[in-house]
């Protein structure tokens, strides 16, 4: 019964799942390939040794040329995977059956809509999370492949375009697009205002998720630079000791400020450390995951109080 | 015989003034088959779907087998065989897959009893619901609708796009399905020379009120028709006049005099009789 259930939701969506799947095994695909690329430069021990040896400008050059024209394109490319899946998988699920009608055949069979909602979103919604949580990997992956040295589960490079949170991050766009398809009722406007409020929405819990992170930041000295940590701020220490940032440093001492032959105060960074990567990524993660589940809650009311079309 | 869909006293608005069924009592007998008709925007549709809980009445009530679709919309489903008016198939799915769907969904779906029926129309089961035709498509609808083995058959309009053949066909199933099952079944259409062949009873529904409600045999025996010109012969209340295919004026009337009235003069006599006075061409002319 269950895999019948499955077996049928999988068909109703059968172009868009292969579609989805498809681009993201390519970008999986291609991420690990340029990923070994860049490997195979042997850039590595350059980027981290103290001393370069002779031939690392050679490998330098040879490096950053598959960076940018290959490892480039393939993250930009994840980068918007969450979106592409969340928006082409969540927006049909509910507003295609309104706008098609098939709601009247459905709902006149399931007494109970709310089993009717799980069973048609629960199946697509997994493969969102898979899908994009391989791209996530796959980003991991090349993101240290990019960042020779550097150990990626301590680091904030790439915050937000790898690992985990890209999974959450379509998960929240296929729920958001759920909801607003539940709503309307119709595919296009569905995926048109689910694309605009889901950028704006993820930007937003964004930044009031780096507010948030901002109590866990640390003041270090700007020569003593820290690998994967996250930079939040700079300051400048003054004479007597306190910090200033940029615009109270105009106001208090503006020949520094203006004048490239002015006093120098040393440069302190706010940062929050590299270690902390897996806890800051886990808690957003959390906060994404929790409004993703109220939006599918809400498109489950919906569902079950609306008129099916 | 006991009532197994009542409304009483129902009322259905849409925005702030648009009343698509208004202060409707009506009751349907177990076991029969009731055609509902109506023209365009009478609330025929809406009062279906209200007893299937797709519908939220303004005001009055409700009862499928005494149960409160409003209150309790899953025990009316349960209920409730339902044909929507368009073909609801998923396009997607072949129909033995719409099978599987249904039996997935509602339980105790006969799946046998549907693809038999199926089966005996020679509707291919590996066939996707896009690859049927019109009358096929309504075909699946019923046997989807059958396979329940709901007490009670709600039909949103099912033969409006069929052809005469595809309606004869569809009408056939119903009929055996209900007989055999001593289900009740309530049919919207607009095709009223089927209907008599196929309902035993009839609603005429107008401007959202129940013009007319009585068995077919009943509505044709109690209805004359005259020509409109002629003096109302003594004993004969009229009832609604409108033009015949000719052009003559006719006028419905209760009694025994005139002709006999076919089902189809009685059902656009009441829907006459029910629609708001409109000053005739010529009069409109000489005011002209």
């Amino acid at each position: 019964m269950m895999r019948d259930s499955i077996r049928l939701t999988f068909l109703m969506h059968r172009f868009e799942l292969i579609a989805i799947t498809i681009f993201t095994v390519v970008l999986v695909v291609a991420a690990y390939y340029v990923a070994g690329q860049l490997d195979a430069v042997g850039y590595g021990p350059c980027a981290t040794a103290t001393s370069p040896s002779a031939n690392c400008e050679v490998l330098g050059q040879r490096f950053y040329s598959i960076d940018s024209s290959q490892a480039s394109p393939v993250m930009a490319l994840i980068a918007i995977l969450p979106y592409v899946a969340g928006l082409f998988l969540g927006a049909p699920i509910v507003a295609r059956e309104l706008e098609r009608g098939t709601t009247r055949l459905a709902w006149s069979l399931e007494p109970s809509r709310v089993r009717w909602y799980i069973a048609r979103t629960l199946p697509v919604l997994v493969v969102v999370v898979v899908l994009a949580f391989a791209a996530g990997v796959a980003a991991d992956r090349l993101y240290a492949a990019r960042s020779p040295g550097l150990d990626m589960a301590n680091a904030f490079d790439g915050y937000g375009y790898r690992g985990g949170l890209i999974a959450v991050q379509a998960l929240v766009i296929a729920a958001g697009a759920l909801g607003l398809g539940a709503v309307t009722g119709r595919v296009l406007p569905t995926v048109i205002l689910a694309l605009l409020i889901g950028a704006i929405g993820i930007a937003a819990v964004g930044k009031v998720h780096e507010r948030f992170t901002q109590g866990e930041a640390i003041y270090v000295d700007g020569e003593q630079y820290l690998a994967g940590s996250r930079y939040v701020d700079q300051f400048f220490r003054l004479p007597n000791g306190t910090l200033a940032d940029w615009r109270q440093l105009e106001i208090i001492a503006p020949e520094a400020f203006y004048s490239d032959t002015g006093p120098s105060y040393p440069i302190v960074n706010l940062v929050v450390p590299g270690n902390l990567y897996r806890f800051v990524e886990a808690r957003e993660a959390a906060g994404l995951g929790g409004i993703a589940a109220i939006m599918l809650v809400g498109a489950g009311v919906i569902v079950q109080r609306r008129r099916p079309g | 015989m006991a009532a197994v869909l009542e409304a009483t006293g129902l009322g259905k608005r849409y925005g702030r003034r648009r009343w698509a069924l208004r202060e409707l009592d009506l009751a349907v007998e177990e076991g029969s088959i009731t055609a509902l008709v109506g023209p365009n925007g009478s609330g025929k549709s809406t009062l279906l779907k209200a007893w299937i809980g797709f519908e939220r009445p303004t005001a009055g009530s409700l009862r499928i087998h005494g149960v409160d679709p409003v209150r309790n919309r899953a025990a009316a489903i349960r209920l409730t065989g339902y044909v929507p008016q368009a073909p609801s198939l998923y396009r997607e799915l072949s129909v033995d897959d719409h099978l599987a769907f249904a039996a997935q969904h509602r339980r105790g779906f006969d799946r046998d009893l549907a693809r038999g029926y199926l089966d005996d129309l020679d509707i291919p089961l590996d066939s996707r619901a896009d690859e049927l035709s019109g009358g096929q498509q309504a075909q699946v609808g019923l046997a989807l609708a059958l396979g329940t083995r709901a007490p009670v058959l709600l039909l949103d309009e099912p033969l409006a796009s069929l052809d005469p053949l595809a309606r004869r066909e569809f009408l056939h199933v119903l009929v055996d399905a209900v007989r055999a099952s001593g289900a009740t079944a309530l049919l919207s259409s607009h095709v009223i020379t089927d209907i008599e062949q196929a309902c035993d009873s009839l609603i005429v529904l107008g401007g959202g009120r129940s013009l007319l409600a009585v068995s077919i045999a009943e509505a044709i025996a109690g209805h004359r028709i005259v020509d409109r010109d002629e003096p109302r012969p003594i004993g004969a209340e009229a009832i609604g006049s409108f033009p015949s295919a000719t052009g003559e004026r006719l006028t419905l009337v209760r009694g025994s005099v005139g002709r006999a009235a076919t089902l189809e003069e009685v059902v656009i006599g009441h829907l006459a009789a029910g629609r708001p006075e409109r000053p005739a061409r010529a009069s409109r002319k000489a005011a002209a």
